[in-house]
Order: C-alpha cells, then structure tokens, then sequence
C-alpha cells in the first residue's frame, strides 16, 4: 500500500468534506432568515398632492419575490422594445397617466387631472405639485417637456414616435407654467390619454448633458443598473438597489413616492421587491409551487399539480378567466406577384381563401369544442371576435358566431360550387382539388395538437391540409415580408385600449397579415373597419368608442378573414400571506404591488 | 521561445479571420433577423422598425455589414449588442468571471480526481477498483452533460442540500464578506461537479493507459533493479512521464468546457457566458454571436498554447524552438 492513501487518512478527509458541507448548509440557513432584509426608511415630508390609495391600509415590512423568464435588456424607455424592461422600468419611472385594470378606465398618474379644450385638440396637464425625484430634487413640467423633446429629437429613434404621431403631424406639447402642460393634436384623437401615459417621465436634472451631446441612448443600460443604479432616477414606487443580469433585480422603495394610504403612510409596504431571472416559465412555476416565489402565472395545463401544494406552501391559484390574447388561422389574400413575377397565391387558390363563404365553412367545420377537452381539459373556450372576451370593456359578445357544425360545413361549400368526389376529396368549380398548406411555428406545446385536429377535421370536409412548423423567424419572413405561404398559424398578445391593435385592424396596418400595408383598401369591408377606427378615434365619448369597436368585431367576424381558435383560461398563483392582492382579468397581476402588504398573522 | 509565440499568433490571425467571414455568412444564410421579434408586435410603429433597419444595416447585404464591422475591429470596437445597446466587450466582460471561474474550478476537480483515480487503477490493475473506475469512466461518459446537469438540478430540488441553479443566494448582498463567499462555494458545487464529470472520466482513461505504458517501461526496470523504492519509482519515474499527455490533452479542455457550459449554465441557470451566447444566437444578436465564436476560438488557441508551452516546459526533451 501506498502511504499517503492509507485508509485512515482517507476517512479523515471524508469526515472533513462531511464537515465542510454541513457548515456550509447551515450557514445557508442562517443566512435564509428575514432579519437580513431589514430596512431604515428614511421619512420625507409628502408632497402636496400626494394620491391616497383607496385600499386599506396596512403595514410596512416583507420582501416580495418574483421570477421572470426574461430579464430586462435595457432601463431605458426610449430603447426598450419588449415587455420585460418595460415591467422594470414601470417600478421605477410613472407616466402622466396609467390604466386602471379594474376600472378599466386612464387615471392620473403624474398628472393630477387634466382639461380637454372643445375642439378636443387640447389637453391641457396639471401635474402633482410637491413631486421629488428619488434623489430629492423637484419634479416639474421641466422634465415633461425634456422628456418629450427627447423623443422627439431625430438623433434618437424610438418606437413613440410613431405612437405620439397623430394624423401625420407629432403632437404639439408647451409648458404653461411650473406644473402645467398643453398637448396638442392635429385632429381629435381619444387614446391621447391612454397612450400619452406610456412613456416614463424622465428626469431633466439627470439626462440633459447626455441628450445634448447625443448619447441619451447610451445612458441608463444594464452597466448602469449594474454599476451604478443609485443614478436611475424616477417618481415610481422603487428605486433599483442592485442589478445582477442573469441572476437578480433587487428593488426598495423610493423614499420620496407619491403615494400614501388613508393612514398618512407612504407607501409601498414591502421591503424590497425581488425580480429572479430564470430560464424559462416551468422554472417560474416551479418556483412558484415550491413556495420560492411569491406569485405566478400558471398555464392551465399545470393548474392541477400546482393546486396540490397550496396548503403546504400558502398560495392560492386564482383563475381569471380567458386569456387576453387572440390565436388564429389565416389564408394569404395578398393579390400580385412576386420581383420574380409569379402570384403571392395561385389564382385558383386565392379564389378560395378570397371568399368569405369558403373560410366561414372551414371554421364550422373545425371541431374546437373538442379541442377544449382534449387540449385544455375544459380550462379555454371558443374565441369568437377578434378582441380577447378578457377585455370585458371591449369585448362584443354578440358577434357571429360558429360553432361546429360539419354538416352545415358541407352545404355551405357545395353551395359555393365545390364537389365532393366519390372518394371523398373536394373539388372546386374548376376541378382542382381543395388542398393547402398551413405555417406555424416552432415551440408551442398545443399548436401542434391544435392543428392536428384542423388537419383531421379538413379531411372529414374532403380538404387536404398540411401542416409545416417552421422556426419563427422564417415564419415571420415568410409572413412579412415574402409572403410566400398559402396559411398559417398565429397568435398576438392583447393590449387594453383598442388603439393598439391598429396595426391588425387597418388595412393599411403592417400586421393586417391576410394582406398587409394597402394603399387603398381593398375591399368594402375593410374600408369600412378603416372608417370605424378612424371614428372611434375621433370621439372621447367612451361608450360610442365601445359602439364603433362593437361594430368593428361585428365586421371581423362576419368576413372572418382570421379563423379564430381557443382562448385559454389564464391563471395566476399568490401567497396568500399578501393583503390587499386584487388580481384583475388582464395584465399584471401585481398592478398594485405598492399597495400589496404582509398579512401580520403569517 | 519568443519566436515560436510569434509564429502561433501570426497563424491565428488568418483563421480568426476566415472564423468571422463564416458567421457572418451563416447569420446572414439563417432565416430571419433580429427584428422579428419587433415586427410580431403590434404596437410597434412600422417606422420604427424601418429606422432600425436602417440603423443596423440589415437592409445591407451581409458583405457590407461584415466590412464595416472589420473596419471597426482593427480599431479596437467589437460593435454594440443589438439587444442591450452596449458595446459587445462590455457585455461579454460582465459574465466571463462567472465562467472562467466555473471552467477552471471543474478542470481543477476533474484533475484532482482523474490523476489519483488514474494511478490507482494503473497500479492495481484488473482488481474491483479498476473494473469499477472503469465502468464509471464509461457512465460519465456517455452521459451528455446537459442531462447530468438535469440531475443535478433535480438532485437540488429534491433533498435541499444545494441550490436549484444562480450563482448566488438572493440575500447575498446583504451577508458579510465571508459568508458571501461561502455562498459562492456552495452554489458553485453542482455545476463544477457536472461539469467536469465528463473529464474526470475522460482524464483518468488517459492517465491509466499512460501509466500503464511507463510501468512496463526499461527506466522502471532499472529505477527498481537499483533499489528505489516503490513509491518512488511511481510517483516520480512513472507519474512524470505519464502525465504529459494529460497536459497537451488539457488544451482542448478549455475549449469544450466553454462548449459545455452553454448547455449546462443554461440548464441550471447559471449566470455566465452561456446564458448570454445562448440569448444572442436565438435573437440574432449578430456581433455578439460573433465576439461569442472568435472568443471561443481564441480560448481553444490560448489552450493548445498553453499546453505546448507546460509540455515543454515539463518534458526536457521538447524544444520548442528548434522546428
């Protein structure tokens, strides 16, 4: 034997490894424990037009611990494209206005109030006075206006152009005094309010020098919120303490808020706002049924096993009823040829997907009442309209519907002059047989299960169908820009304010995909869904707004140039130890999260 | 000496090269663009993507794109994330501690377990223990690390002992100074382990087939016939010898670890240079992938040199100078 791998000395460094391995697990333990995250909050006087939360109140303390499945790319709201910054810098930046998701309705935010001229091109701001920024200096209609000069500054591209550009012409914007601000627009346009609250406010003290020498978008990245967070100043309920990219963002609370509840306290209540980086959503839930995590989102398909642990770990799953988002199948109605000259569609085929009767027959014969059942073991229902049932403002549940019914299915096509051969397949009046292929994407668990029912269902109408997955970004090619398909697959996430679905509902629009970005409508319909939008956009009467989008989903529905699938309950998990929690039917579930606070009995 | 580090770099320049003509070709060849996840959403102004065209150039055919971003790196400026809008060097150098620290840790486990375990079966050849070093060899091997890492993951969830993935506990930041690095330690456990599993297994087949040629050799015979003893004629004469090719294989292990750690710190959430290559490559996050790749290449280079360089510097017989 050799010396030093004598036996004894082997189960000595076992025995230390052993050792070892325990220290650190208790030192783990220990560290695990709440004292850690205590806080000195310090007291500022509140500012004259503080907003008194209409909750109850309650009591300072607690950490709240979220997962996202992807973290934030930039903190910068002229940069940020997608929803996860966005998240992030709603915690700490406020718009003038913001969307109440249980009134359903714009409420103050930065602005106070406001007044709307006659004319209804004006609107004229009153901003809460006393504001501070999270560094104390004052907020005034000074970083309003610096916040809309820069992004409106040609040397910084950013997505609310657009948005802020109304009838051709961007929107006017003065500082009247201290705390006032007049916008103007070219024409009445009622989202004004809603979409003028998307962009954050940002603070005039600290960006200025670098929007002058045309680095803004350089500033107020990820370095920053790694190195340096304490210079991402806003109004907003936090303030980033540190920034860990691909780890953690934790976030306390900004000493100088706006908000207090009916007691004087300012609010929010917790200690510090958690947001974890994982993976993907089934680590979120994961999370979230191990009791790591505070709240979730739960697919309907994991409500069950997530259930069996709500007393175990003290959450509940609430259900909040059909998802805000639209999925669809749509046939390619673009008309023309390609740089090579050959057809978009070929004729024959664009006859078919042309006609309403043709696609209006395929959705009754496509059994999604099954679907429901098999896929989603009852947690979705028949999505009917082009706008989710989720968003109860808007929604018009009277539209056409079309349940299935295979053998009105049938009748319809043979009416249109398709025949059925004694072999089962369909032929149209010219004799080509009734075949297509359908794109959709790559990744989704129930897409496939989904079109595979369509895909039986077109067989039993004699209908060819066959079905593609393709990665998404040659769908979107394919979709966008190629327009080298015959159908395909799809789904958009809702918004709240119809407005930003324009892009969908224009014929003009980049993603009114059966046949995107027209010159001139091409149809009487779609002038007619033109016409609506552009109506509903010129009144600030909310209830003809509704009226007008009521008609719009009408016409949707009745032409269905996108066949409608399922809409998928949506779920969400808190802890129960939370107060103050009201989980509305669309968008976050922590709205409120400066309200939310620890129950003192858990 | 200096001569031989001259010329290696000098070959390194034109593989570089060709390396980033080749991505270049294959971002511009996949479908799609980084834009594609913009043009899904439907609040986002069709101007806006039209600018940003613009802006990175993709309305430009990859040669254009690929000759001002050549013009920029001679000076020294690897371009900006698309995705983060800071320059991709930063980027990188925020998650490469995370994986240098991960890949020297598991190539420093998988040598610390793989010589002895090695030796060990060498010595005592064909008993129980090398038939069962054997077996075990073969397991890690055939076993691809993302799915011991699934394990490991698992093994975590299940009995708590360590964490599920991160490289830090969530109240790290307000622990002191040691218990931090406690805190590292226990959540680098799992991924070194899994990690370095497949060279441990890979190491030690290496090194028992080395030691098994030296033990037989004539300079044993004699090392033995002049009475040394036992331990010594393994662990000087024989070890010595044998251990050379560990060396120049540990250059292509740097290389496949950074492969490696893509799968693995994506599984078990791990924040370093795998995340963020993984991240750019399905969004198309085109100078990142790029700055990804040369640096992968780069550190398979700096590996195979750094082997020669340890080769020659252990074993008397290799000049490197002389060609």
């Amino acid at each position: 034997m050799l010396p030093f791998f004598s036996s004894t000395s082997l189960t000595c460094l076992v025995r230390q490894v052993l050792g070892a391995v325990l220290v650190l697990i208790l030192v783990t333990v220990c560290g695990c424990q709440e004292e850690t995250w205590s806080i000195q909050r310090s007291r500022h006087d509140l500012p004259r037009d503080a907003e008194v939360s209409e909750s109850r109140p309650g009591h300072y303390g607690g950490v709240f611990v979220t997962a996202e499945s992807q973290q934030p790319r930039t903190f910068h709201p002229l940069v940020a494209e997608d929803a996860y910054s966005s998240q992030v810098i709603s915690l700490f930046l406020n718009g003038l206005t913001t969307y109440h998701p249980h009134k359903e309705k714009v409420v103050p935010e930065l602005a106070r109030s406001w007044d709307i001229s006659a004319d209804q091109r004006t609107i004229t701001m009153y901003l809460r006075r006393g504001v501070r920024w999270s560094d104390g200096e004052p907020f005034t209609a000074d970083d309003v206006i610096f916040t809309f000069e820069a992004l409106f500054d040609e040397r910084y591209p950013n997505r609310y152009q657009g948005q802020y550009t109304i009838a051709g012409q961007p929107i006017e914007f003065a500082k009247v005094d201290r705390y006032t601000v007049r916008f103007s627009t070219a024409k009445p346009y009622s989202p004004f309010l809603y979409v003028i609250g998307f962009i954050g406010i940002l603070p005039r003290h600290i960006l200025e020098k670098a929007c002058e020498s045309g680095e803004l978008l350089q500033k107020w990245s990820v370095r920053t919120a790694m190195h340096h967070p304490e210079q991402l100043v806003g109004t907003g309920p936090f303030r980033i303490r540190s920034f860990k990219p691909g780890q953690r963002a934790i976030l306390e609370p900004n000493p100088h808020y706006w908000r207090v509840d009916s007691k004087g306290q300012r609010l929010p209540y917790v200690n510090y706002l958690v947001n974890r980086y994982v993976q993907d959503r089934n680590t979120e839930t994961v999370l979230f049924a191990s009791g790591q995590i505070d709240v979730a989102s739960i697919d309907p398909g994991d409500v069950v096993g997530v259930r069996e642990n709500e007393k175990l770990h003290g959450y509940k799953v609430h259900h909040r009823g059909p998802a805000s988002g639209i999925s669809f199948i749509w046939f390619n109605q673009k008309p023309g040829t390609n740089d090579q000259g050959q057809p978009y569609v070929q004729p024959h085929k664009l006859k078919w997907f042309t006609s309403q009767e043709f696609r209006q027959a395929l959705l009754y014969g496509f059994n999604r009442e099954g679907l429901i059942q098999s896929v989603y073991f009852g947690r979705a229902e028949l999505l009917h309209s082009i706008i989710s049932p989720a968003n109860q403002r808007w929604y018009n549940p009277d539209v056409p519907k079309y349940p299935y019914d295979p053998a009105r299915a049938r009748q319809v096509l043979q009416e249109q002059g398709f025949r059925l051969s004694p072999d089962g397949k369909l032929y149209d009046k010219s004799g080509n047989r009734v075949e297509f292929e359908v794109y959709a994407s790559e990744g989704s668990s129930t897409t496939p299960q989904i079109l595979s029912t369509f895909r039986e269902n077109m067989k039993a109408l004699g209908i060819k169908v066959e079905i593609r997955y393709l990665d998404f970004g040659t769908l979107v090619a394919r979709i966008s820009r190629h327009f080298e398909y015959e159908a395909a697959a799809m789904g958009f996430t809702g918004g709240v304010d119809p407005s930003g679905g324009r892009s969908i509902y224009l014929s003009s629009g980049r993603l009114h995909v059966w046949n995107p970005g027209q010159e001139e409508p091409q149809t009487g319909w779609e002038a007619r869904v033109d016409e609506l939008i552009r109506s509903s956009e010129e009144t600030f009467d909310l209830d003809e707004r509704v009226e007008y989008m009521h008609r719009m989903q009408q016409i949707f529905s009745e032409q269905l140039p996108l066949l409608y699938l399922l809409t998928p309950h949506a779920y969400a998990g808190v802890k129960t130890k939370w107060r103050n929690v009201q989980i509305p039917p669309m968008g976050s579930v922590i709205w409120n999260i400066d309200e939310l606070y620890l129950d003192p009995e858990s | 000496m200096l001569s031989f580090l001259i010329r290696r770099i000098a070959a390194a320049v034109p593989l570089l090269f060709g390396i980033s003509v080749l991505v270049f070709l294959l971002m511009a060849i996949a479908p799609g663009d980084f834009l594609d996840v913009a043009r899904t959403q439907q609040d986002i102004p069709e101007e806006y993507i039209e600018r940003m065209e613009e802006e990175f150039a993709l309305d430009q055919p990859w040669y254009a794109r690929y000759a001002s971003w050549l013009g920029n790196v001679v000076q020294g400026n690897f371009g900006e994330s698309w995705i983060y809008r800071i320059p991709v060097a930063d980027l990188l150098k925020q998650r490469i501690p995370a994986t240098l620290v991960l890949s020297a840790l598991s190539i420093l486990f998988a040598l610390c377990i793989a010589i002895p375990l090695g030796v060990l079966a060498a010595i005592f050849k064909d008993s129980i223990f090398d038939r069962l070093s054997s077996m075990f060899a073969y397991a890690a091997l055939s076993i691809p690390e993302f799915f011991l890492a699934l394990l490991a993951v698992m093994f975590a969830a299940n009995t708590g002992l360590f964490p599920v993935g991160g490289l830090t506990s969530m109240d790290h930041e307000f622990m002191p100074f040691w218990s931090r690095m406690v805190d590292y330690a226990h959540h680098l456990v799992l991924p070194t382990l899994v990690l370095g599993m497949g060279s441990v297994a890979s190491y030690m087949r290496i090194m028992r087939a080395n030691f098994l040629d030296y033990i037989r050799a004539d300079f044993v015979t004699t090392a033995r016939a002049k009475g040394v003893g036992e331990g010594r004629v393994m662990f000087v004469h024989v070890l010595r010898n044998a251990i050379n090719p560990l060396v120049s294989a540990s250059g292509f292990i740097l290389a496949s670890l950074l492969s490696g750690s893509i799968l693995v710190e994506n599984v078990m959430n791990y924040p370093g240079l795998g995340q963020l290559i993984f991240e750019a490559l399905m969004r198309q996050d085109e100078f990142v992938v790029v700055a990804a790749v040369l640096m992968g290449c780069i550190m398979l280079m700096l590996g195979n040199l750094i082997a020669d360089l340890l080769l020659a510097w252990f074993d008397p017989r290799i000049r490197l100078d002389k060609n």
